[in-house]
């Protein structure tokens, strides 16, 4: 029997072409398998097929009317980027673009996140750590709280030594932070080289980098909405 | 054409997939609309948030996954998912439900709805939307093992639900 998660991948077209050769002999060669590869694909074919019917709909006037109204008052895209680019003074983030892409723990010194400006981030006995609005974003903020300002929070997991880390947002910056001797040490921080500042919750993407220092610390999967809420409780012991 | 027009008409003619989406992650018709429409909404007043060159498929379909989040949690809705065997028993196998359309996609939106919603916006995305595993990584700003996991679950639950044979 193929192993579970390499089946679905190959199912679905996700492994490289000798890969998938070997997946399809295998699979090919135990009459489960086949069984299984194939009431799948029947029944993401029949899952397919009734979601069809809403795309084959016509779409209705509430929402169609919606964007031909909007063509009455045209907004010329890069205006209106350029607008909000006036509008909005640069955040410390924004500012702190400058720098390298990635900052790691203990590269950034506490001469550098002062200057009079409230930080999200401090440094303390030369460890990076949170400061008081991300600290409480961190403690007291679940994933599926709306953010309309300050740091977002993502994901929720254990590393593999136990401890627990969440990862956050704060307009184009990005960061991972973990729990450990009552402060949330900040482990990674990513910021976009200048002048790919996306917008909070509207990035395109996440940071590539921060995903891979997720992937490399994590010990199974990330909490739910329910181990989040737990942990919370439990003070993120 | 200016870049505004430009970004109506790909709006636009994205329209019938953004419903499609917003039915497999809702739980009725009704829902998926107003999903829908606040997802529009949305993109037509951050339209200077999206990046030219970047996929507005992909953007649009971030806004709705978002905006879908914050409504089912903020409605506080903390139902206990049913283990699939009973969900498979719910959803039922009535033969006359294949001949009627509108029948199937019920049955469709029901056994999707019985899918815990990490499982409900992975399946929906990769199986109903057709996108690649790394590319919803990317959108759901999940680590690529945890979206193939999330797959597996959601797919043999959705089997034991709906069957893979016809005969069921």
């Amino acid at each position: 029997m193929v192993e579970e998660e390499k089946f679905f991948a190959w199912l679905d077209g996700e492994l490289p072409a000798d890969e998938a050769a070997r997946v399809e002999t295998e699979v090919a060669a135990d009459p489960r398998s086949s069984q299984l590869a194939e009431d799948h694909r029947k029944m993401a074919a029949g899952l397919r097929g009734a979601f069809a019917k809403v795309e084959a709909q016509p779409v209705p006037e509430r929402l169609a009317g919606i964007v031909s109204q909007e063509r009455g008052k045209v907004v010329d895209l890069a205006e209106a980027r350029e607008r909000r680019l006036h509008r909005k003074p640069p955040s410390l983030w924004v500012q702190m673009g400058a720098l390298a892409a990635t900052l790691v723990v203990g590269i950034i010194t506490g001469n550098l996140l002062t200057g009079g400006v409230p930080s999200p981030i401090g440094a303390e006995g030369g460890r990076l750590v949170a400061s008081a609005e991300l600290e409480d974003a961190l403690y007291a903020r679940l994933a599926s709280m709306p953010a309309d300002s300050g740091p977002r929070i993502g994901l929720t997991f254990r590393d593999k030594t136990g401890t627990i880390c969440r990862t956050f947002k704060e307009q184009a910056t990005s960061g991972l932070a973990c729990r450990e001797g009552g402060d949330w040490r900040i482990r990674n921080l990513y910021q976009p080289p200048e002048g790919q500042t996306s917008d909070y919750r509207m990035a395109s993407g996440q940071d590539p980098q921060l995903m891979e220092a997720v992937e490399a610390s994590i010990d199974g999967e990330p909490f739910d909405a329910e181990q989040e809420r737990s942990a919370m409780e439990q003070g993120w012991r | 054409m200016t870049p505004s027009e430009t970004f109506e008409s790909e709006l636009t003619q994205l329209l019938p997939r953004l419903r499609r989406f917003a039915f497999a992650l809702s739980r009725n018709g009704a829902d998926a609309d107003d999903l829908a429409q606040a997802t529009i909404e949305r993109a037509l007043r951050s339209r200077d948030q999206w990046q030219p060159g970047s996929r507005l498929d992909s953007w649009l379909y971030r806004i709705m996954r978002n905006l879908w989040i914050d409504t089912v949690r903020s409605r506080g809705r903390r139902e206990k998912h049913e283990a699939p065997e009973d969900a498979a028993q719910d959803v039922g196998e009535d033969p006359r439900e294949a001949m009627d359309a509108s029948m199937e996609l019920q049955r469709a939106m029901s056994a999707m709805e019985r899918l815990p919603d990490e499982q409900r916006e992975v399946v929906a995305l990769i199986l109903i939307e057709g996108f690649g595993y790394r590319e919803v990584s990317e959108m759901l700003e999940l680590p690529i093992g945890t979206v193939s996991s999330r797959l597996v679950r959601g797919r043999t639950a959705l089997l034991e639900m709906l069957g893979g044979n016809a005969d069921g």
